[in-house]
């Protein structure tokens, strides 16, 4: 916790400046994880703002401040299903997401020659990207939320609140899935590779 | 560490959390105000009202209708109503024109 079981009540009873403070010790933490989910920088503060003002509006529902960081996640979790929603509803494709991004990192470092650790870093979001297309929606915020953010499963159960069981099969499933994309992808790079090589 | 699993975290290191904006948390306090409603103020009225009725109700059944029931009106039966009625007729005063009357027509 990065916060005291305190300060959580104090702002569950109303007290805003206890609510500012829990504002300021998670909301690092919660754009990072907004920003690795939804994969679009330029709205990661829209998305972690409404995270905030939900958690304002929900924080009387919560029992006890125990659960007050799988609750936040799963407020994060929402909101970002809720973004990508919007965000289909636009029919806008992920591939041109991923455009639109490389676009802003570009940007980012724009007057400059990029670096080769930038390439590497775009690459290999290029790559986890594409690779967790092959899953749904769903299955890749849950893949990354283990995988990526590093949460445990008991975490994930509290979370989505459902048993570990059901998640070990879910996830196991969807790891399956895009370990096979990862297999195809590697095979794929070493065929192409094979014939740069033939025709230098 | 399987590949997969090396790809992931080069990804997460891809991804650092960002830094807030200055104008983040200011932002979410514009937000909670822009959506407070009068809803919850209006909640907390009619739970108030509520209460209140109910004392009202409580009060009324506890003191006041015990007290009602008490009243003779109440606990009497018909005969003693007719009685007391018929009492009443007893004592009352004919008025002049009729006493008069009630001479004339006397046998001397």
């Amino acid at each position: 916790m990065l916060v005291e079981f305190e300060l959580i009540e104090r702002a569950r009873d109303g007290d805003d400046a206890a609510f500012n403070r829990v504002i300021q010790a998670y909301r690092k933490r919660i754009l990072g994880t907004i920003a690795r989910l939804i994969g679009r920088p330029e709205d990661v503060e829209d998305v972690g703002q409404e995270v905030f003002v939900r958690l304002y509006y929900s924080l009387d529902q919560l029992r006890t401040p125990e659960v007050f960081e799988p609750w936040l996640y799963r407020l994060t979790v929402n909101a970002a299903y809720d973004y990508l929603r919007r965000q289909r509803r636009r029919n806008e494709s992920r591939m041109s997401d991923l455009s639109e991004q490389q676009v802003t990192m570009a940007d980012a470092s724009a007057g400059s020659r990029r670096s080769d650790e930038e390439g590497r870093r775009v690459k290999v979001h290029e790559l986890v990207e594409e690779l967790l297309g092959s899953v749904s929606e769903e299955d890749r915020i849950l893949l990354k939320l283990k995988e990526v953010e590093g949460l445990s499963l008991r975490e994930l159960e509290k979370i989505y609140s459902v048993n570990e069981n059901a998640l070990k099969v879910r996830l196991f499933r969807a790891r399956q899935r895009v370990l096979k994309a990862f297999e195809g992808k590697k095979a794929q790079d070493a065929a192409a590779r094979k014939v740069t090589v033939r025709e230098e | 560490m399987d590949d997969l699993e090396k790809l992931f975290s080069e990804y997460r290191e891809s991804l650092p959390d960002p830094e807030p904006s200055a104008a983040f948390t200011p932002g979410v306090w514009r937000r909670i105000e822009a959506r407070r409603s009068p809803i919850p103020f209006l909640r907390r009225t009619a739970e108030a009202f509520v209460a209140l009725a109910a004392v009202f109700t409580l009060l009324i059944g506890t003191f006041l209708i015990p007290r009602i029931q008490n009243a003779s009106v109440y606990t009497a039966n018909y005969i003693d109503v007719l009685a007391a009625e018929h009492n009443n007729n007893e004592t009352l005063d004919f008025p002049e024109t009729a006493r008069a009357d009630v001479n004339e027509a006397a046998p001397r």
